[in-house]
């Protein structure tokens, strides 16, 4: 008996020991690791499946693009090529691509991987690149020149802006499924490539020696993934993590005044609007009053926008009335001060009461002006919503206040879909994120896409459609002049915003936190509005070093920016990679005392009750 | 064990299965008509394009023909694609797999110490020993897992730092062999001792009670007279006559392991079934959730059979004469 303890306790013993040498060894060279938490797991790193802005951030750190967006504005800057010409018509352009481009595992990236890219992306319908590649064919002229002729005139070009993939890799898996490829092949041309990945926990993102940039100056970047918003709020401020994205609501106040650690409210142009049911579409069973432009705007001054940015997004977000339709703030026009749908309950009695929408039988809620129903409205709302619930306390409040009644009914985004595609509702309350071009977001409230029959929905849920609208939205999708094209956009914005069945409340943020003690060079995209990752092409992994042990930092500016470094005023850690060797250290001194403890119990154990046995017999 | 008895159990347990194929099916089809609409709403995708999307998760064609494909892609061993990731749902559960049985089981194991409390305190009911095992039994039982959870993250993760807030391993660890083993027991530690603590109270309380109904029973009053010492009727007489209840609460609890801890695995980010579930219920991905219910039921069914089987074995009555 008492051998087989001593024989336990040597094996404890060995145990820790030889873990403490490689704890020492491993403290020596470990690769500079700016480690990055968020509330998702990547859905998948194929380019032709996912959609979350986990899977985004990685295309973005992955792939380069034709042509690069500059960080402080968006505007077109080269990127793999290194110029380009339109032709007298605007149809062709043809793009010079850098000398010497390699993928990531060395192979030359030349014409034909962009070729491919674009011509396969547009047989075969590819989620993410088709809305841009419908229209166009590429042919390579040489290994370094590019011919794209689009079939229509289209003011995003010469724009080039689609991940270019790795034909060597791709051309196989695109022969059968392309969507069933696993795409864990990490071959890429952007600043990081992937090197491993394990759902549900984590991927690893390391530097590509041969991005034509040149190498990025971290090692690896690390996404881990958190569950729950507060464990991640406290790993980084124990800088277990370097960057969190997402900060919940509830903890960002704090994390303001949190040494070391600074906080980002970055706009994207993402909006939550109240959209009433105008019932263009022609299905349904909207509320007839809702057709009433008279109500539609009494309801839009019922509402205390400024008071829901700042009870229900505790001051993380905006005011601002018209339709995101990109994070690039230039396309929002300033609506006229006497076209602004304000805050101003009484104004909108006065409104209502002028139009004949009086309570004539003094329930408090008003009537049609023939008296034939009361303006009681089905209000519907997401279930997998944190300001769901707060929205819909406080505005359903609001409308009782100018004597409009609300029935409300709540939904998951699936169900909610159905509702407004049978135009089965009143009103909801739901949200939109648009690209950089304003043009896709333009197009969902045209006539054609509105909902007319349940076979084929659109995506017009504010069913209500114009032909000035449509007519002005045609009109910027084929001017190519940049100003003119931002004149006409203002136009439809403000169009829409008097016109349409769509009240905005409020442009959401991105909330986002980092440390300043171990990495400089943090960029805003777009300057000064936007988040630093996470944003439309993510430019801060570019410019981001670590700080040196001097406390200085090697100067990389961000394309396109004449910001750099939001978080140079910083002391540096003596060690220059981080602070947490030491923690881990306590922590495997302690895993290793729980498991030499349990193993000793579990030892006395069985010595007892083979003691026992010996006893009986 | 009659024959009779075997069969008719394993017979019940089947048409259970079958009853849950079904029902899973239907289930999350009244509730979701076709996500494709939402999942893809603000893509800008075409209507083919949403066509074909419809084809490849089996949403298209009527409930009949989507209820025929499914059986037959079961009976393949196959439960579909991951609406979110395209990846086989299958792939996904079984990679979760590990990490839940790793924390489920580890814990459930630990919280069988409360059997060993609570037959001692039901021995000695009244004594000092009781009175603290039961109440700290009861206090532990009725804290919930999430609030004990986030406790002990505040307290030993974000403020001691003595653990990794969570994860299974420190995140982009190349760790190998032995060190990626202490590596995670470094990271389960604190997850697994607060489901421990969790689920100690129910044994502890299971078993007592049991003690405390055999402890009146004549055959231990006789083993008494002929002069064995208490400790020796007690462990010979007594405990194996109060192992009944015990042994079908473990059972259930063997068969609830791969239904992963919710709560816990979220606070911990620790990337086990429950984890996948609560990711899925967010989608919805309901291939994911089909599946994920799927196994879950079949877990539970087959543990309760085990359950029945034992029970026949260990007391001959249940089986019949």
């Amino acid at each position: 008996m008492q051998r087989r303890l001593l024989g336990l306790g040597v094996a404890v013993a060995a145990l820790g020991s030889m873990l403490v040498t490689t704890v020492d060894a491993s403290t020596g060279d470990s690769p500079v690791t700016l480690t990055i938490g968020l509330m998702q797991d990547l859905d998948s790193p194929n380019v032709t499946v996912g959609a979350l802005v986990a899977d985004y951030e990685l295309w973005n750190m992955q792939y380069a693009t034709l042509t690069d967006k500059a960080a402080d504005d968006f505007s077109n800057i080269p990127g793999l090529a290194e110029s380009w010409e339109a032709s007298e018509d605007g149809l062709t352009f043809t793009y010079t691509l850098r000398a010497g481009l390699k993928w990531s595992d060395g192979t030359p990236l030349t014409a034909d991987d962009i070729v491919w890219t674009i011509n396969t992306s547009k047989e075969q319908e590819w989620i993410n690149h088709y809305s841009t590649t419908q229209n166009l064919t590429a042919t390579a002229i040489d290994d370094v020149t590019v011919e794209i002729v689009t079939a229509v005139p289209d003011p995003k070009l010469p724009t080039m802006d689609v991940y270019i993939l790795p034909k060597h890799i791709w051309e196989e898996p695109a022969s059968t499924d392309i969507t069933a490829f696993d795409a864990l092949d990490g071959v890429g041309s952007g600043p990081y490539t992937l090197k491993s990945r394990n759902a549900g926990q984590d991927w690893t993102m390391v530097a590509n020696p041969n991005f034509w940039r040149g190498a990025p100056q971290i090692d690896q970047v690390v996404f881990r993934v958190f569950t729950e918003g507060s464990a991640m709020v406290a790993a980084l401020k124990s800088g277990e993590i370097d960057f969190v994205h997402d900060v919940p609501s509830e903890e960002f106040d704090a994390l303001t005044s949190e040494e070391d650690i600074e906080t980002v409210i970055g706009q994207q142009g993402g909006f939550s609007e109240l959209a009433m049911n105008g019932m263009a579409g022609g299905i349904g069973d909207g509320h007839p009053a809702l057709q009433d432009i008279n109500v539609v705007h009494a309801v839009a001054m019922a509402i205390d926008r400024q008071a829901l940015v700042d009870r229900v997004l505790l001051g993380q977000g905006e005011v601002i009335g018209t339709l995101g339709v990109s994070p690039d703030p230039v396309w929002t026009p300033e609506i006229p001060e006497d076209l602004q749908l304000n805050y101003d309950p009484e104004a909108a009695k006065q409104m209502l009461e002028d139009n004949g929408y009086k309570d004539t039988n003094g329930d408090g809620i008003r009537e049609m002006p023939d008296g034939s129903r009361d303006l009681t409205f089905r209000y519907a709302q997401l279930s997998d919503s944190d300001t769901a619930g707060p929205n819909q306390q406080l505005i359903t409040g609001w409308l009782k206040e100018i004597g409009i009644g609300t029935t409300v009914s709540t939904y998951d985004q699936t169900q909610l879909t159905d509702v407004i595609a049978s135009g089965e509702y009143d009103m909801f309350v739901w949200g939109w994120t648009p690209f950089v071009d304003p043009d896709p977001m333009l197009s969902y409230f045209t006539c054609a896409q509105l909902t007319t029959d349940l076979e084929s929905v659109g995506y017009n849920d504010a069913n209500w459609c114009s032909e000035e609208y449509d007519a002005l939205y045609e009109q910027q999708n084929q001017e190519l002049d940049r100003e003119k094209r931002i004149d006409l956009v203002h136009q439809m914005l403000t169009l829409f915003y008097t016109e349409s069945t769509y009240v905005v409340l409020y442009h959401d943020a991105d909330t986002q936190a980092y440390r300043t003690d171990r990495f400089t060079g943090w960029v805003q995209q777009p300057k000064g509005t936007g988040p630093v990752l996470f944003s439309n092409t993510s430019p801060s992994y570019w410019s981001l070093a670590p700080i040196d042990a001097s406390g200085g930092s090697t100067d990389t500016t961000a394309p396109g920016s004449t910001e750099n470094g939001t978080g140079t005023t910083v002391v540096a850690e003596p060690d220059g990679d981080g602070g947490d060797d030491g923690d881990s250290n306590t922590g495997v001194v302690i895993a290793i005392i729980v498991g030499a403890a349990v193993l000793i119990v579990a030892g006395l154990l069985v010595l007892r009750s083979r003691r026992a046995r010996d006893d009986k017999e | 064990m009659r024959r009779r008895f075997v069969i008719g159990k394993v017979l019940g347990a089947l048409s259970t299965l079958i009853f849950v194929v079904i029902f899973n099916f239907f289930l999350f089809r009244v509730v979701n008509d076709d996500p494709i609409n939402s999942m893809f709403r603000g893509r800008n995708l075409t209507p083919e394009q949403l066509e074909r999307l419809r084809v490849k998760f089996n949403l298209d064609g009527t409930k009949w023909e989507q209820f025929v494909a499914y059986v037959q892609q079961l009976l393949r061993g196959d439960l579909g694609y991951s609406l979110k990731s395209s990846r086989p749902v299958t792939t996904v559960i079984s990679e979760a797999l590990w990490p839940t049985i790793l924390l489920v089981g580890t814990s459930t194991l630990v919280a069988m110490v409360g059997i060993v409390i609570g037959y001692r305190a039901g021995w000695r009911r009244g004594s000092a020993f009781d009175a603290t095992a039961t109440s700290v039994s009861m206090l532990t039982y009725s804290m919930p897992e999430y609030w004990i959870g986030m406790v002990a993250l505040g307290v030993f993760a974000a403020s001691l730092g003595w653990f990794p807030v969570g994860g299974l391993n420190d995140a982009g660890s190349t760790l190998t062999g032995i060190e990626r083993m202490l590596d995670q027991l470094h990271h389960l530690i604190l997850p697994a001792t607060v489901l421990a603590i969790a689920y100690v109270g129910e044994y502890m309380i299971v078993a007592r009670s049991a003690m405390i109904d055999t402890s009146r029973e004549d055959y231990l009053q006789l083993a008494r007279a002929k002069g064995l010492r208490d400790a020796e009727v007690r462990k010979r007489h007594a405990q194996p006559n109060a192992l009944l209840p015990v042994v079908s609460l473990s059972a259930i609890n063997f068969g609830f392991i791969l239904s992963g801890a919710i709560a816990v695995e979220s606070i911990f980010s620790w990337p086990g079934i429950g984890q996948q579930t609560a990711f899925a219920i967010s989608g919805p991905d309901f291939p994911m959730l089909q599946g994920l219910f799927l196994m879950i039921s079949a877990a539970v069914i087959l543990a309760n059979l085990a359950a029945d089987l034992l029970y026949g074995y260990l007391d001959p009555r249940v089986s019949g004469r």
